[in-house]
Order: C-alpha cells, then sequence, then structure tokens
C-alpha cells in the first residue's frame, strides 16, 4: 500500500529530476523521489546519530587535541 | 597539565549556532583557527547574527568559491547536503589536517567518506572539561538544560550516556 504525498518543487529542480528520469537513471519522477526520501531517511537514522555522539564522547573526554 | 596541539577547524553553521545558544562560543577560542566559509556565515547571520559579533572568538570568514572535488559533488547530491555545508567540505579540501564541526547528520557522513576529521558540539562541550575551560559540574548543568536552551536535538537516551561518560570521566592531569 502507497500513500500520496504532494510536494511544490521549484522549477529548475524539477528540471534535474525529469533529466535524472529521461537518462534512465528513474523510471519516473515517483521512483526517483522514493528513492530520494529513502537515502535522507538513511543518512539520518538514529543509529548513525548514537555513533558520531559516541565518537565525540570519546574525542572530547579522551581525545589528543 | 601539557599544553595541547590545537588543531585549525571549518564549522558549518551548527556548531557555532548551538554553542552560542549555550553561552559556550568562547569554547572555540583555543583552536588554532576557526574557519567558516561565507554560505556558512550567511546562515549564521540569518539565525543567529550576534554568532558573528562575539568578541570572544575570531572567525575566519572565506570566500566559499572553492570547487568541490568531484567525489565531493556526489556526495553532496546524494545525501541533499545544503549550500553551507557544501561550501564547509570544499575548504575542508584546503585544509585536510583540520576538524570539519557540524552537526549535521548526512554532512557529517560525507566528511567521514571524505577521510575527514569531524566532531560536533557535544565533542566541543566535552572537550572544554578534558582541557580545563569548563568544570565537570558546569558541564552537567549545560548538557542537563541543552535540550530547552539550544536548538540542537539529542534524543534522551544518548544525552544520558554523554553525561554518565563526562561523570565517570577523569581529567589527563587528575
Amino acid at each position: 500500500m502507497t500513500t500520496t504525498l504532494s510536494a511544490e518543487v521549484p522549477p529548475r529542480l524539477m528540471e534535474e529530476i525529469q533529466a535524472l528520469v529521461d537518462a534512465g537513471w528513474f523510471s519516473s519522477r515517483d521512483e526517483l523521489v522514493v528513492d530520494a526520501l529513502r537515502r535522507f531517511i538513511d543518512s539520518h537514522s538514529g543509529e548513525l546519530t548514537g555513533s558520531f555522539i559516541r565518537e565525540d564522547i570519546e574525542w572530547g573526554l579522551r581525545g589528543a587535541d | 597539565m601539557e599544553p595541547i596541539e590545537s588543531p585549525e577547524i571549518v564549522c558549518d553553521a551548527g556548531p557555532l549556532i548551538h554553542l552560542d545558544e549555550l553561552e559556550c562560543l568562547d569554547l572555540l577560542n583555543d583552536f588554532a583557527a576557526i574557519w567558516v566559509p561565507n554560505p556558512v556565515a550567511d546562515e549564521v547571520e540569518k539565525h543567529r547574527p550576534r554568532v558573528l559579533r562575539n568578541p570572544t572568538v575570531t572567525l575566519r570568514q572565506t570566500p566559499g568559491q572553492h570547487t568541490p572535488a568531484s567525489r565531493l559533488s556526489t556526495l553532496a547530491r546524494s545525501l541533499s547536503l545544503h549550500r553551507g555545508e557544501l561550501a564547509a567540505l570544499a575548504l575542508m579540501q584546503d585544509h585536510p589536517e583540520a576538524i570539519f564541526l557540524t552537526d549535521d547528520t548526512a554532512a557529517r557522513l560525507a566528511a567521514k567518506s571524505l577521510g575527514y576529521r569531524v566532531h560536533g558540539t557535544i565533542g566541543v562541550l566535552l572537550r572544554a572539561f578534558r582541557v580545563g575551560k569548563r568544570t565537570r559540574s558546569a558541564l552537567v548543568s549545560i548538557l542537563r538544560t541543552l535540550p530547552v536552551r539550544s536548538t540542537l536535538h539529542v534524543r534522551k537516551e544518548l544525552l544520558d550516556e554523554v553525561l554518565a561518560n563526562l561523570n565517570q570521566a577523569k581529567r589527563p592531569d587528575s
């Protein structure tokens, strides 16, 4: 089951989206947007945030510089 | 305590804004240089202009006209990096030994992918205890009030982990 989202997209961004679809990277604009959202969510995951905070703890408390 | 050799830092907007919200911008003043590309300065000017006029730190603003390497351009597209983040990472190309300061997960991921050292506001705050710029109790107070005093979002469980580590930490000279 899918849910429909609507968003206002600036003309230049839409041109870039269409260019990627026309070049064959995606079969449709919908597919590109879903892929982009998935990548965005992956890159903002809680697990990633946790690992970055732990790196800050290590450097902050036990680093050398 | 032996003096530490402080590296240069290249700043994204987030840590500058968050540290100022916590009255902690001075924690940056012992780094060898604080580089701020103009697109980042523009973002800071928009959201928290007083940062750029804070007398406790010397921010070295620099034009953000560095051409990003192709790998950076690819990462910027795939991670949807913003203009300031891209400018800061492009500036890192000229300062590869510097630490990139950002609180943005995607920008941090890109920096790590490019092999750069990268930390955020939490790291700078904790470092202040290690280098003797803040007491443990002062930092505990800052961290406990961080959710209401700053726009930095840290999950409660992670903040508790940070506090637990701080409470157990020893200074190098103690």
